[in-house]
């Protein structure tokens, strides 16, 4: 019978091209612009390290202002970085499995190449177990040693990209790169990383490019190197000297730890909190107790990195599909109480009124199928055409296997939806109906 | 005017009429919702910066080496820079305005504890930097070279500052201040203002202090630097590729990159308003037509299937013009029933949103240009119907098939 | 009042030229109650048609109430028939959603009335046929006879100067149908001009002239008795599209 019910549903739609073209069409529109926004939500959302992303954690301490919290929008929250101070301090404790203190900063690289001139790229300085911390595979060599990270060594790691552009694909561990005028060497070569969106810093970017050259956190005291990324004074302070911003109550540190088990995550809670306590008798730390370890995919939610605008953009593509599904209902309804004389006769040669309301469901279905279909390729026009509005997004706008599924299947539930009520309509038609003429 | 019997008869067949409402009432309250932000992106985009972005390039210059020496070749790169045919002037500054980075600042009014402090964008320019950035001096005087100071490291105090009239009034809300009035910084050095500009844009587009701007005559520290030149209207693109010959040609010690024009960063910064709106032209646009032509398929229907009505109408009297007034009539009560719905749809959707996302509350006077909009949708939509409904002949009536 | 001289309606298609009415004439004296009978096919309903202006005729002049609506426009004739003439359908052609008062109102609306005045019209009307206590009810509450009786109020709300009548009992068991035609009796007895079109020869004959119409021309009326009838094929069905 399904096979019998999928022919006449077939021929009923082509029987009525116009009509068809137009319900699938508007099905079409609706399901394609409601996919293009839910896939910006769904990838801007994404969880980018799923398998760590619960045992990963951004720790900040409320260092800020007394009289004032660090945003008058979220006044429970602390300053997402931290004072040099309080980043070396954290260092010390060894509850966790790893950790890295970072910021971005600005270098310039002078290729030994003759053909390369030298060019200023932005860098992340941090600890080496930044590597580890977030599983980014070596191609070649090996990160640095926590030693390295204390005097400052000059040692870098660079990507496979870079490794590509400046020593042409060839194993560079041991060779010397000329990095602000001085001689770093390559320890490592890890292969290309880019998390989207960009977790573990959105301070200026969420969803940037990740860096691509990393030196040890030492260095950045030896060279005197500040933050490229933010950095937050609330204390009037007279900073005269590298030093003295170093024994500041700037904020410029980001820090992450890794607490595999949550004995590890209580144990460093109380450690993290029996710091600040510390210094507090030293007189710093003036608001009340506020430090908070936040694992991945809730940081993502408390840095909002899904913008209002998306969240604005999905509700409105959503309404805009429920006038799309008015619309299919209307037009349904059209469709079948125009054929209710072929269902009277149906009826009169013995269909029941089931078999009447699933042989409307089955060409509903077909429609929300087709409908789907198209749809998915108006989502990804949609996408492309988002691309051009929003360069530098290219990689969000991607369909996978989930959203597909998700597309095909909304759009055959929501067409049945609609169709719910016409078939009803159509198949109370008493038999018979029309043959009195 | 068939008032009475169309809303009887739609009493008694709801179905078409009350999905065709509750259609008109979600499309009002989105199209009206949706537009209302788009004009408030495109306020954004195009408000006046008192800069004058179209014809400034910038580019960064970033030294390297030990041997660098930041001081000497910002006055050679300024010299160099403003030796170029249709360059109008040149300054050096340590961001830019409006690209989103920059660097924030705090001044008050008095050094009394608990004195107000309100919060501005600060640059660090030089001797020509309201001739290069375009901006107009309200009162007071401009910087002279010697304004200019080269200190060795950060915490050196400013004594004398240029800030918009935006930021003079924030300062001092009551009005009144001038040029030659006294401000202080965060430590409570005393700054005074030498020169007040009409209008300038800071560093962040987002900001609420966008208009709170302060310029100090100064050259810092840094390895790092950005010129901002300013060409004469139409030499802009000519001059830009110039730009970058030139400090390479001074000074090839450095990393010349970022060139760019003021208007490439300016759309930048703003990519998310414009995006937005964009997107939500697009989706207004698709409902109209979606609503639109549901309207006509309904419409249609409608008559199609009172072909026979149609024709006794006729038959008993109805002019051709009176068979299109019914289907007029008919639709414009249905869009009423639709909008008044959707009159309160529209303010709770934005009263969710103003709620959940802070955007703005709606201006009121949106609805009724909404509603308006909706039943003149209606009209045309509905005219093709109605016409086909008038050309049904009378004689309909009489036919027994 | 009615004077129809020499009409003949030809409709053309592609490929048959079909004569629905040659050189038909009639003549209507106020008062009167004519049956028009004839077969199916023989153009009765096109001369129905023609004579309550729902179509245009091919040649010939018709005088309604002396005055010359051979030529009249769409509008012009729109009016007359909500004017003068009152139908009354075979499938009484009533509007389903729409109740009795309604109904009856509908004609009247197209006539600049105020709305005390439909008021009154219609009381009146449907007061005449019998059915003021189903004013509010809607046709599918009401039996054919009934709405027949509705059809009939609404043909008259309007005060025509006649009733043209469409097989008026047509759908319509033959208690109804007596109740239908004593009404149309009583009205004409009122002083209504009835034309009544129909294929029941024994309905004829209860009216007191009767107009036999074959092959498109008319039999029985005194006045065309020197035409000499001329042979052709019979007229092919009103689907030759008007």
């Amino acid at each position: 019978m399904f096979s019998y019910y999928l022919r006449l549903a077939g021929r009923s739609l082509l029987a009525t091209p116009a009509m068809t073209s137009l319900m699938v069409a508007t099905i079409a529109l609706g399901i394609g612009i409601f996919m293009a926004a839910v896939t910006i939500y769904y990838l801007m959302g994404n969880d980018p390290i799923p398998h760590k992303s619960d045992v990963l954690y951004a720790v900040q301490l409320d260092s800020w202002d007394p009289a004032q919290p660090y945003r008058e929008d979220l006044p429970e929250q602390a300053p997402w970085e931290l004072t040099y101070r309080d980043a070396m301090a954290l260092r010390e404790s060894d509850i966790p499995l790893r950790h890295a203190a970072m910021h971005k900063v600005s270098l310039v690289i002078q290729p030994a190449r003759e053909d390369l001139k030298p060019f200023q790229t932005e860098a992340r300085l941090t600890d080496g177990d930044f590597f580890g911390l977030f599983d980014i595979p070596f191609i070649y060599g090996s990160a640095w040693t926590r030693e390295a990270d204390e005097t400052g060594q000059r040692l870098v790691v660079i990507s496979a990209s870079t490794n590509d552009q400046l020593f042409g694909d060839a194993d560079s561990t041991g060779r010397i790169l000329r990095i602000n005028d001085e001689d770093f060497t390559v320890v490592g070569v890890t292969e290309d990383w880019s998390p989207v969106p960009k977790f573990y810093d959105v301070n200026n970017g969420a969803f940037d490019e990740s860096e691509q050259i990393f030196i040890p956190s030492g260095v950045g005291r030896e060279l005197e190197l500040f933050s490229s990324g933010n950095t937050n004074c609330w204390k009037d302070e007279d900073i005269n000297s590298f030093e003295e911003f170093l024994g500041s109550e700037c904020a410029w540190w980001q820090y992450w730890v890794e607490l595999p088990t949550q004995a590890q995550r209580d144990a460093y809670q109380a450690f993290v909190d029996a710091y600040v306590g510390e210094q507090k008798s030293l007189g710093r730390f003036g608001r009340p107790l506020n430090n908070r370890i936040t694992p991945v995919h809730e940081w993502l939610e408390v840095r909002q990195v899904v913008r209002d605008d998306n969240k604005v953009l999905i509700g409105i593509a959503f309404l805009f599909l429920v006038v799309c599904l008015f619309n299919i209902v209307g037009l349904m309804l059209s469709k079948f109480l125009g054929k209710a004389p072929q269902i009277g006769i149906r009826r009169a040669l013995g269909a029941s009124r089931g078999a009447v309301f699933r042989q409307q469901l089955m060409e509903v279905g077909t429609l929300g199928a087709a409908g789907g279909v198209a749809g998915l390729g108006l989502a990804w026009l949609a996408l492309k055409g988002i691309q051009v509005l929003f360069p530098g997004f290219e990689h969000l706008a991607r369909l996978d296997p989930t959203l597909v599924g998700i597309a095909i299947a909304s759009s055959v539930l929501t067409t049945i939806a609609a169709g719910l009520y016409p078939a009803w309509r159509v198949c109370r038609v008493p038999p018979g109906a029309y043959l009195r003429l | 005017m068939e008032f009475g019997p169309i809303w009887r008869a739609a009493l008694r067949n709801k179905t078409g009429p009350v999905l065709m409402a509750l259609q008109i009432a979600l499309t009002l309250a989105v199209i009206v919702n949706a537009v209302f932000i788009i004009t408030q992106r495109i306020d954004n985009i195009t408000r006046p910066t008192g800069m004058d972005v179209e014809n400034i390039v910038t580019v960064q210059s970033f030294g390297f080496g030990d041997d660098f020496s930041l001081a000497q070749s910002v006055d050679e790169d300024i010299a160099a820079l403003q030796a170029i045919p249709g360059v109008v002037a040149v300054t050096s500054s340590q961001h830019v305005p409006l690209s989103g980075s920059g660097w924030g600042t705090q001044l008050k009014t008095s050094t009394e504890a608990g004195a107000a402090e309100v919060s501005g964008a600060q640059y660090f320019v030089n001797a020509d930097a309201l001739d290069a950035l375009g901006v107009q001096l309200e009162s007071g005087r401009a910087f002279t070279p010697e304004d200019v100071d080269f200190p060795e490291h950060y915490g050196v105090p400013i004594s004398q500052i240029i800030v918009t009239r935006a930021y003079l009034d924030a300062l001092f809300p009551d009005g009144g201040a001038t040029a030659g009035a006294t401000l202080y910084d965060n430590l409570g050095n005393p700054i005074t203002v030498i020169g007040v500009l009409e209008q300038m844009h800071g560093a962040w587009v987002g900001w609420d202090e966008l208009e709170n701007v302060l310029l100090a005559p100064r050259v810092m520290p840094a390895k790092s630097i950005y010129y901002i030149v300013r060409a004469e209207p139409g030499q802009r693109d000519r001059v830009m590729p110039q730009v970058e010959e030139t400090l390479l040609a001074t000074n090839d010690r450095r990393v010349v990159k970022s060139l760019r024009t003021h208007s490439e960063i300016k759309d930048s910064s703003y990519m998310g308003d414009r995006g937005m709106a964009v997107l939500l032209a697009v989706v207004v646009g698709l409902m109209v037509v979606v609503t639109g032509v549901g309207i006509v398929g309904l419409a249609s229907f409608a008559v199609r299937q009172r072909i026979k009505q149609i024709g006794t109408r006729r038959a008993v009297g109805a002019r051709r013009r009176d068979i299109v007034r019914y289907f007029l009539v008919e639709n414009f009560m249905t869009t009423t029933v639709g909008v008044g719905l959707g009159a309160v749809l529209t303010l709770a959707v934005n009263y969710w949103m103003v709620v959940s996302f802070e955007l703005e509350r709606l201006d009121p006077l949106y609805v009724p240009a909404g509603i308006l909009a909706l039943w003149l949708l209606g009209i045309l939509a509905v005219a093709g119907p109605a016409k086909k409904a008038a050309s049904i002949s009378p004689a309909i009536a009489t036919r027994t098939v | 009042m009615l004077e129809m001289r020499h009409i003949s309606k030809v409709y053309r298609t592609h490929t048959v030229e079909t004569h629905a009415l040659r050189d038909f004439s009639l003549r209507v004296e106020e008062g009167e109650f004519v049956a028009v009978t004839g077969p199916s096919g023989s153009g009765k309903t096109t001369f129905l048609n023609i004579a309550g202006m729902l179509e245009d005729f091919t040649s010939g002049t018709f005088m309604l109430d002396r005055e010359d609506v051979s030529n009249l426009g769409d509008d012009a004739r729109s009016r007359i028939r909500n004017e003068k003439i009152g139908f009354i359908f075979q499938s009484f052609n009533l509007i389903p959603d729409l109740d009795v008062f309604d109904n009856v109102d509908v004609p009247l609306r197209y006539r600049g009335f105020t709305g005390a005045e439909r008021r009154r019209r219609i009381e009146e009307a449907v007061e005449l046929v019998g059915l003021s206590s189903r004013m509010r009810h809607l046709p599918s509450q009401l039996s054919g006879g009934q709405q027949q009786r509705v059809a009939i109020a609404r043909a008259l709300a309007g005060a025509p100067r006649f009733l043209l009548a469409d097989e008026p009992t047509g759908n319509l068991d033959s208690e109804m149908a007596d109740g239908v035609m004593a009404l149309m009796e009583d009205i004409n007895a009122a002083g209504t001009t009835i034309v009544m079109v129909t294929h029941d020869a024994e309905l004829a004959g209860r009216a007191p002239r009767n107009v036999h119409v074959l092959d498109g021309l008319v039999q029985d009326n005194p006045e065309t008795a020197n035409i000499t009838p001329i042979k052709s094929a019979p007229a092919t069905l009103a689907v030759a599209g008007s």
